[in-house]
């Protein structure tokens, strides 16, 4: 047998050295007879322990063809793999992130990464943004002076620089809320000119402009990485990685080194099982439900819903009260605090309802993984429907209630008396929420988390460890960044260079976490599914991006504009600013630009729009079709193997007997 | 390195780059691996092919494999005589095989043999045992290590004879996603 060394890959040397290793062992015939040839089909090189005996045996080693045959293209793969990763380098924080994924898992180490890619968005958002808007304004344009005072204007008077000296407290409270200096800057839409000096250089078109490219590119990148993302899944996640002889032979990771990532592992897979078990034995119990059971629990359940809809109810109702203008108070700090009360209303909302509502899923009677989908709705919506009733409050203040023949809003269109820049007021609430978060952020490590360190340690007990061990709740971090970001789309429009201050923000916020999670929170115990990383959060940051664009564009299209600030004024919508400028254009360039706006060119769009999806579909539905026909092919293959194999024993069994 | 090593002969690297799947210049990092771990016992010169064994308290320290929870049955199944103490044939072998190139069929028969702690060419109830309480280090409770041995058996057996043979494993492990890449230890 060890002369075959022509054909080595036939790994024939492996029963030989089964018996080698156990000579004394009297083997029982195997039951199975497709044991001894199945190597055959490895078509691998052999082992090498026979070697040693081959050498003595003084037989030269033939090279056959073989592994040293295709080392050349190995290596070829090898260094374009090496080059490929090459820009990986670029990126910043690699290091930070793997190292958070080893200790905390894989869902801590998403969050990072959401983090790492919305800043991303809002530093090119902040560029392009400034490039169209700020820069021109700077270069070209005259710096617009305060707006005139005391004349007597059609649409009220418009004053909002302070007038003499000011002292620090009201200092402090104009840089937090964005009144005072800060209106009048170019931080908020009211500062812009409606011209600049020149004439060439159109600041409307280039505002709006702005505002919609930056728009598409948050879609299309936050599309493509959901996409990339989705596709990972599907590949790895085909559903049997569910079952459990999959997670016992096949989820130890053995390239595993260092006592960490084992401990996590080992937590990750225990609690995976255990979950898998849980429902296994709630599956049964529900089975095993009476209809009066099933009664009661269907009471319990209307009943909670009811509860969790009075709650939000409340929540939403404080909100819409808080936006309320018509304070004059004369302390600096209720003066401060009547301005950010909506922020504190959402912002305890958003902190103290998710636990109650966790608490109250856990009453319903749901398995452990529905009750998790269950929490997440229902903070995914009372986190935007805050800021929908937010800005539904706004609109109450500007629009009259949506009535243009109300008193308040005969002479101008929108409430001038008390707004006579309804976009700045807009910009300055959605700044202000956005200082109140960063506020909240640094405000827990301190007051919350470090407590609570410092409590565990000193107690001791049970006590002391519930109290002590934090962990990093992904779901909610991640709807906080979302939240944060889709007050950012929001205000953009309204405050230019909100982008570049939310970029600020997350770059404190990330060194804040990290710090946070590495002094504070243990890892953990929970397993995070990759569908959910990949595919969950950037749908719910769709869905912030699509929310955030209804108030964008019933700004732009229904609200008339400021007469007295901004870059529109003076005229009948925001958006007329664009047919204006059209008109000037060419002919052709007109003519076309009018064309893509008529019915003749949407009607087509939208049918072969349609078209292409239904083609895609179908698509779709045969590759689903294809993989599974090739699935059972797969199954036919191994089969055969097993009968051919069986089959060859029963006939070199025959030709030993003969 | 090139032609200048005086460790293995030319025909010694030659039939170990045939019989491995690794390159010379692997080769000869793995075999100052292996020297490195006991360098009273291993000698610099391997041309006369020495008998030298390195023991598993050895092996089972080194940083690949001492988080292992299997690092005991991989130095067992990959040992000419079945008791973890290593040559440097079975020390190429084992790493051989958990490299990245070595085919899914050559992994799975390993796993196989590595997960069969009785050595009977089945996994049987007692060997799925053993292997939950080993990746779990025993913080399942009785019932529900014998309630996941139970699926497991349920879930590949299908030859119902009540333990999983060759076929049964190979089966079950091809539809596997990650397997290739979590039998995989890099050195």
């Amino acid at each position: 047998m060890w002369g075959n060394l022509n054909s080595p890959k036939t790994g024939e040397n492996l029963p030989t050295k089964k018996h080698q290793k156990n000579p004394q062992k009297l083997k029982p015939p195997s039951p199975s007879p497709v044991f001894s040839p199945l190597p055959s089909i490895f078509a691998s090189p052999c082992l090498c322990s026979p070697l040693p005996r081959k050498l003595q045996a003084g037989r030269p080693a033939r090279p056959a063809s073989g592994i040293r045959g295709s080392e050349g293209p190995l290596r070829l793969g090898r260094a374009w793999a090496r080059l490929a990763g090459a820009p990986k380098i670029l990126v910043p924080w690699r290091t930070t992130l793997t190292r958070i994924g080893g200790q905390y898992g894989a869902g801590t180490e998403s969050y990072f990464t959401l983090l790492r890619f919305l800043l991303g968005l809002n530093i090119l958002g902040a560029l392009f943004q400034g490039a169209l808007t700020l820069l021109p304004l700077l270069l070209l344009g005259p710096i617009p002076g305060p707006p005139s005072q005391g004349v007597h204007q059609p649409c009220g008077p418009y004053d909002p620089l302070p007038q003499g000296l000011v002292d620090y407290p009201t200092l402090l409270i104009n840089l937090l809320s964005g009144e005072g200096h800060l209106e009048w800057s170019p931080l908020f839409y009211g500062f812009y000119p409606a011209q600049l000096s020149g004439g060439t250089f159109r600041l409307p078109v280039a505002y709006l402009l702005s505002t919609f490219v930056s728009g598409l590119l948050c879609l299309l990148l936050i599309l493509h990485r959901s996409v990339s993302g989705l596709k990972q899944t599907l590949l790895s996640e085909s559903g049997a990685l569910t079952s459990y002889s999959h997670r016992i032979f096949s989820a130890w990771d053995f390239g595993l080194r260092g006592a960490g990532p084992v401990e996590l592992r080992r937590r990750a897979l225990r609690y995976e099982l255990q979950v898998e078990l849980e429902e296994a034995s709630e599956r049964k119990r529900a089975e095993a439900r009476t209809r009066a059971q099933w009664a009661g629990l269907w009471a319990t359940r209307i009943l909670l819903n009811l509860l969790v809809l009075a709650m939000l109810g409340a929540a939403f109702y404080g909100i819409y009260w808080a936006v309320d203008p018509n304070k004059v108070l004369q302390t600096p700090v209720l003066r401060l605090l009547v301005a950010y009360l909506p922020s504190i209303f959402i912002s305890a909302a958003n902190l103290l309802l998710p636990p109650v509502f966790g608490l109250i899923t856990g009453l319903e009677g749901y398995p452990r993984s529905r009750q998790l989908q269950l929490l997440l709705l229902r903070t995914v919506f009372l986190r935007l429907a805050s800021l929908v009733v937010l800005l539904a409050s706004l609109w109450n203040e500007i629009t009259c209630g949506g009535k243009p023949e109300a008193e308040a809003c005969a002479t101008c269109g929108y409430n001038s008396a008390e707004r006579p820049c309804w976009e700045t007021r807009v910009g300055q609430e959605m700044y202000k929420l956005l200082l109140f978060d960063l506020l909240t952020a640094l405000a827990i490590p301190l007051l919350v988390q470090f407590p609570r360190k410092l409590l565990g340690t000193v107690c001791c007990g049970r006590l002391g460890r519930l109290l002590g061990t934090m962990e990093f709740q992904v779901p909610e971090e991640v709807l906080g960044l979302v939240y944060g970001q889709t007050l950012v789309w929001i205000g953009a429009f309204y405050c230019p260079l909100l982008a570049g201050l939310n970029a600020i923000k997350f770059l404190i916020i990330f060194y804040l976490k990290r710090f946070s999670l590495f002094f504070f929170c243990s890892p953990a115990s929970r397993t995070f599914r990759a569908s959910a990383a990949n595919f969950f959060f950037p749908l719910v940051l769709l869905l912030g991006l699509a929310i955030s664009a209804v108030p964008v564009l019933y700004g732009i299209f229904v609200i008339p504009p400021s007469k007295l600030c901004g870059p529109f004024r003076g005229q009948v919508t925001i958006w007329a600013a664009v047919p204006h400028a059209i008109q000037g254009l060419p002919r052709t360039a007109r003519d076309f630009l009018f064309f893509l706006g008529t019915l003749s060119f949407a009607v087509p769009l939208m049918l072969v729009s349609s078209v292409l999806m239904v083609y895609t579909l179908t698509l779709a539905s045969s590759y689903g079709r294809q993989v599974s026909k090739l699935k059972g092919h797969i199954k036919m293959e191994s089969k055969s193997k097993v009968l051919l194999a069986q089959r060859i024993v029963a006939l070199s069994g025959e030709e030993r007997d003969l | 390195m090139g032609n200048k090593q005086t460790v293995f002969t030319p025909e010694q690297l030659e039939a170990y780059q045939d019989c491995t799947f690794f390159t010379r210049k692997e080769i000869l990092r793995l075999f100052y691996r292996f020297q490195d771990l006991a360098p009273q016992l291993v000698p610099l010169d391997y041309n006369s092919n020495p008998d030298v064994k390195v023991p598993y308290e050895v092996i089972s320290s080194m940083p690949e494999l001492k988080d292992n929870p299997f690092r005991e049955r991989i130095a067992q199944v990959f040992s000419q005589d079945g008791d973890g103490n290593m040559t440097l044939d079975d020390f190429l072998d084992m790493f051989s095989v958990m490299s990245e190139m070595a085919p899914r069929d050559l992994k799975a028969y390993y796993a196989f043999k590595i997960y069969d702690f009785n050595n009977d060419d089945y996994i049987c109830p007692l060997d799925l045992e053993m292997t939950v309480n080993k990746l779990t280090r025993g913080e399942l409770t009785p019932e529900e290590v014998g309630l996941v041995c139970e699926k497991v058996i349920n879930e590949a057996d299908v030859d119902n004879d009540g333990k999983l043979s060759l076929d049964d494993f190979q089966n079950m492990i091809l539809h596997a996603p990650d397997f290739l890449s979590t039998f995989h230890i890099r050195i």
